[in-house]
């Protein structure tokens, strides 16, 4: 799911699911494409909670419509960069299985 | 700032008056990494503590509010708030837990705050408390990772994370280096050495934490507070206070930032104690040029940048000068955390928030040694705050300076 939520009412975006736009209020959101994004932060975690990759290096990107989002990063990326979401990644095992979910990769 | 920001009202908002709350009570127990008492027992100490330094009798409480974060997860039990009044030989009172992760105490504070100022308690006990050592490392990594949203929790993300990435970006943007993020965490751990509550009394360099093991990059362990043991209770009561040494609860405002943390368009912003100081000024009358002393919520060397700079103590981007510069030492313009913070006094969760206030009430009190008061001072500013800037609570107290 490498989309973002978009408001219906504002069109504002969002990649975190809610049932009030953070912005307007609207209850109504569509699935958007996310597009390009840039990189602003990074980090690599060295202490992470069990199930979790160690190292994890994650990434804080932003994208169109006002939508940032926090993901591992699929490959080695430098803030400034130009990214955008990969999906169908094994993010960390839990009792329940698997987490599957976008990491950040660099744009095409 | 949006309409509906715009639009958001302190509920709880109430103006100042020379009747206003005051602290008449104040004790907590020494902070550790491992304390062998369970969880109850610590909140007992605590509150008894309070009661006795404000001299009163458990019967003359009639609110008990007791703050904690996750004792169902680290110590498996619940139902501490009616465990405690009755380890008190309390009855016929009103008492609740509150939870806000770890800003609980500064809720629990705040809660107390509010049955006083509306007239339903005469006196309130706030009580916080947390024993974090029953879980390994691991467990509670896991505990404290599970206040995040699903979208974060499933990349893994845990609190220094935010960390990193934000202390990332601020030494990006700004002139300050690594070293002086470092002596953001070597004042607190002077501060802390001689603190006979605070968890670490060892003095350390900027070189012990640039030699420290990486936790989230550019964040080291020694940029980050550890997990504590610890209990801390104050007791409130409606002015104008019998004893001479009572401290003024000037506000005592909160305010909820997004829950994602990247939902913020600055990852720089934490709008919550923006908001939450903004709400405390405008109650208290006075503004952050006023404030004597300040305990901030510095759970990662970081953090004490951003939440100046949030709360006008600092301007934008430039808080690190104050750290570079010495004026947040004790001895200089706007000392902040005396206590040690986070940092070396440690984090309960549960007892944090309650702990930053007793040490404004002792730095106002006038009560502390020499080697770590803070001369002449007459207000004092705490912030705490849940999660990377969910939720965050500002206390303004005045003494009788």
């Amino acid at each position: 799911m490498t989309d973002l939520l978009e408001c219906r009412d504002c069109g504002h975006r969002t990649y975190y699911e809610k049932h009030r736009c953070l912005e307007c209020g609207g209850a109504e959101f569509d699935a958007v494409p996310a597009g390009n994004g840039e990189l602003l932060s990074v980090t690599t975690v060295h202490v992470t909670p069990e199930g979790v990759r160690e190292p994890n290096a994650l990434g804080l990107a932003a994208f169109p419509g006002g939508a940032n989002v926090v993901a591992q990063l699929d490959e080695e990326l430098s803030i400034g960069d130009e990214v955008r979401l990969v999906g169908d990644r094994e993010l960390r095992v839990t009792e329940d299985g698997p987490l599957w979910g976008v990491r950040i990769a660099a744009a095409e | 700032m949006t309409a509906q920001k715009r639009e958001a009202r302190a509920v709880d908002a109430s103006p100042v008056r020379g009747d206003s709350p005051a602290i008449t009570g104040a004790g907590m127990t020494a902070f550790a990494n491992a304390d062998d008492r369970s969880l109850l027992e610590l909140l007992l100490v605590a509150a008894e503590r309070a009661l006795d330094d404000a001299d009163r009798d458990p019967a003359g409480v009639d609110s008990v509010h007791v703050g904690n974060m996750a004792a169902e997860a680290f110590n498996e039990r619940s139902g501490l708030a009616n465990a405690l009044v009755g380890g008190l030989g309390m009855t016929g009172v009103t008492a609740r837990r509150i939870e806000n992760t770890s800003a609980s105490g500064a809720s629990a504070f705040q809660s107390a705050v509010a049955a006083v100022a509306s007239g339903r308690s005469d006196r309130a006990l706030a009580v916080g408390g947390e024993k974090m050592s029953a879980a390994d490392t691991a467990t509670a990594t896991e505990i404290i990772s599970r206040i995040t949203h699903d979208r974060e929790y499933e990349q893994g993300v845990t609190l220094p994370s935010f960390g990193g990435l934000a202390a990332a970006a601020y030494l990006r943007g700004s002139d300050a280096d690594r070293r002086d993020l470092a002596r953001v965490a070597v004042k607190n751990h002077a501060n802390a050495s001689s603190n006979e509550y605070a968890q670490f009394r060892k003095r350390i360099a900027v070189d012990d934490v640039l030699a420290s093991p990486a936790v989230a990059e550019p964040l080291r362990l020694y940029d980050c507070c550890p997990t504590s043991d610890g209990a801390a209770a104050v007791l409130i009561e409606s002015g104008p206070a019998e004893s001479d040494d009572a401290v003024r609860v000037a506000a005592c405002e909160s305010a909820t930032g997004t829950h994602a943390v990247a939902d913020r368009a600055d990852p720089l912003e934490i709008e919550s104690v923006r908001t939450a100081g903004e709400r405390a000024y405008d109650a208290a009358g006075f503004g952050a040029d006023a404030v004597d002393i300040a305990c901030i919520h510095d759970a990662f060397t970081i953090l004490e940048w951003l939440e100046m700079e949030e709360l006008g103590l600092a301007p934008a981007g430039r808080a690190w000068e104050l750290t570079r510069d010495g004026e947040t030492d004790l001895d200089g313009a706007l000392p902040v955390n005396p206590g040690g913070g986070l940092k070396a006094r440690g984090h309960p969760l549960g007892a944090t928030g309650i702990s930053q206030v007793i040490e404004l009430v002792w730095q106002l009190r006038g009560d502390l040694p020499d080697e770590r008061a803070v001369d002449g001072a007459a207000r004092g500013l705490a912030v705490n705050v849940a999660g990377f800037g969910n939720n965050a609570v500002c206390t303004l107290l005045e003494g009788d300076a």
